[in-house]
């Protein structure tokens, strides 16, 4: 059976994929990418933007998520977390 | 009778630089989980482990202080040579001696058992009939110290055969570090068990673990490595 997603695994996939997009998505994206339900993304989204992980910005009518470099030191700080947990097998 | 020096003379002192090593790799580890803990804390393990870890930690400061008095009780004895100076001196670290005795066995057993419950939870009788083991085991090592290294090399083998284990589920080179760090930490208590029949048994045990604490940090500083380059990908 599939293990369910840890709060620290949905935040670390969202960082991610705005990573992976160069550093900037637009929501729908980041919910499709992150495969998270509208209300919860909006629940994390509020939440990394209150901690400074990631920024709104609107350009041309759009509205993007921008990744921090606060955002960019905690993908690593939690990519180094995860690690930890899968060797230790935590 | 508690035995008081199984090391060669040449050796002497060489074993707290050991110890001291493993208390620096420990802490390392501990305070790195705390900080994961306080990132993440529904996963208790994180501080079960960083728990765990001080406390054996706690029990090599222990040895060493235990160390520290047996050294220092041979010097004082070959350099004063009035007896009544030598008498106090022996007396007053002998409790020293005792206590640091005591506290690095119950501490070391006590830190691989709450890391040995992290893989296998236990109910809370679980953890009071293990706690009295312990506390068994540490009174009867006092006139069998082999009973100490026999219970560690028990519990030291169920952990590393859970992270072997892991290595199996997870595949990667940093659990591979982990299970050879713990692997060699038990090979040195089969080593440790049989030191009274040759002091250089002692020192063959003491590298090994010191390696087996090698392969710790090498396991850790992996962990990081690894990690940051996932998080920059």
């Amino acid at each position: 059976m599939e293990r369910k997603r840890e709060r620290s695994d949905i935040v670390l996939d969202m960082l991610l994929s705005i990573q992976g997009r160069g550093g900037r998505i637009k929501p729908t994206h980041l919910m499709y990418k992150a495969n998270l339900a509208h209300q919860q993304m909006k629940a994390y989204l509020e939440e990394l933007v209150g901690k400074d992980f990631v920024r709104k910005v609107r350009e041309k009518d759009y509205e993007y998520i921008i990744i921090t470099d606060t955002g960019l030191k905690f993908v690593e700080k939690i990519a180094q977390m995860k690690e930890f947990e899968r060797t230790f097998g935590l | 009778m508690i035995e008081l020096v199984y090391s060669p003379n040449w050796f002497h002192g060489k074993d707290i630089i050991i110890d001291t090593v493993s208390i620096v790799v420990l802490s390392l580890i501990a305070f790195f989980s705390i900080r994961c803990y306080r990132i993440d804390k529904e996963n208790k393990n994180y501080l079960y482990l960083a728990i765990s870890f001080i406390v054996i930690a706690f029990s090599f400061l222990f040895s060493i202080i235990t160390n520290f008095t047996i050294y220092y009780k041979s010097i004082e004895t070959a350099n004063l040579g009035f007896l009544t100076l030598t008498y106090q001196a022996m007396r007053s670290t002998d409790i020293l001696f005792f206590i640091g005795y005591l506290m690095h066995r119950i501490l070391m057993l006590s830190g691989l058992f709450m890391l040995y419950c992290i893989y296998d939870k236990h109910s809370k009788s679980g953890m009071f009939l293990g706690l009295y083991l312990i506390l068994v085991s540490t009174y009867f090592s006092r006139s069998a110290y082999y009973i100490f290294h026999l219970t560690m090399l028990v519990m030291l083998l169920i952990i590393t055969l859970q992270y072997w284990k892991n290595y199996r589920k997870v595949m990667n080179k940093t659990s591979k570090w982990l299970f050879y760090g713990f692997s060699l930490i038990t090979l040195s208590q089969i080593v440790f068990i049989f030191i009274n029949t040759n002091p250089l048994l002692y020192v063959a045990a003491e590298i090994i673990q010191l390696l087996g604490y090698i392969g710790l940090l090498i396991t850790f500083i992996k962990v990081l490595k690894d990690g940051k380059k996932k998080g920059k990908k």
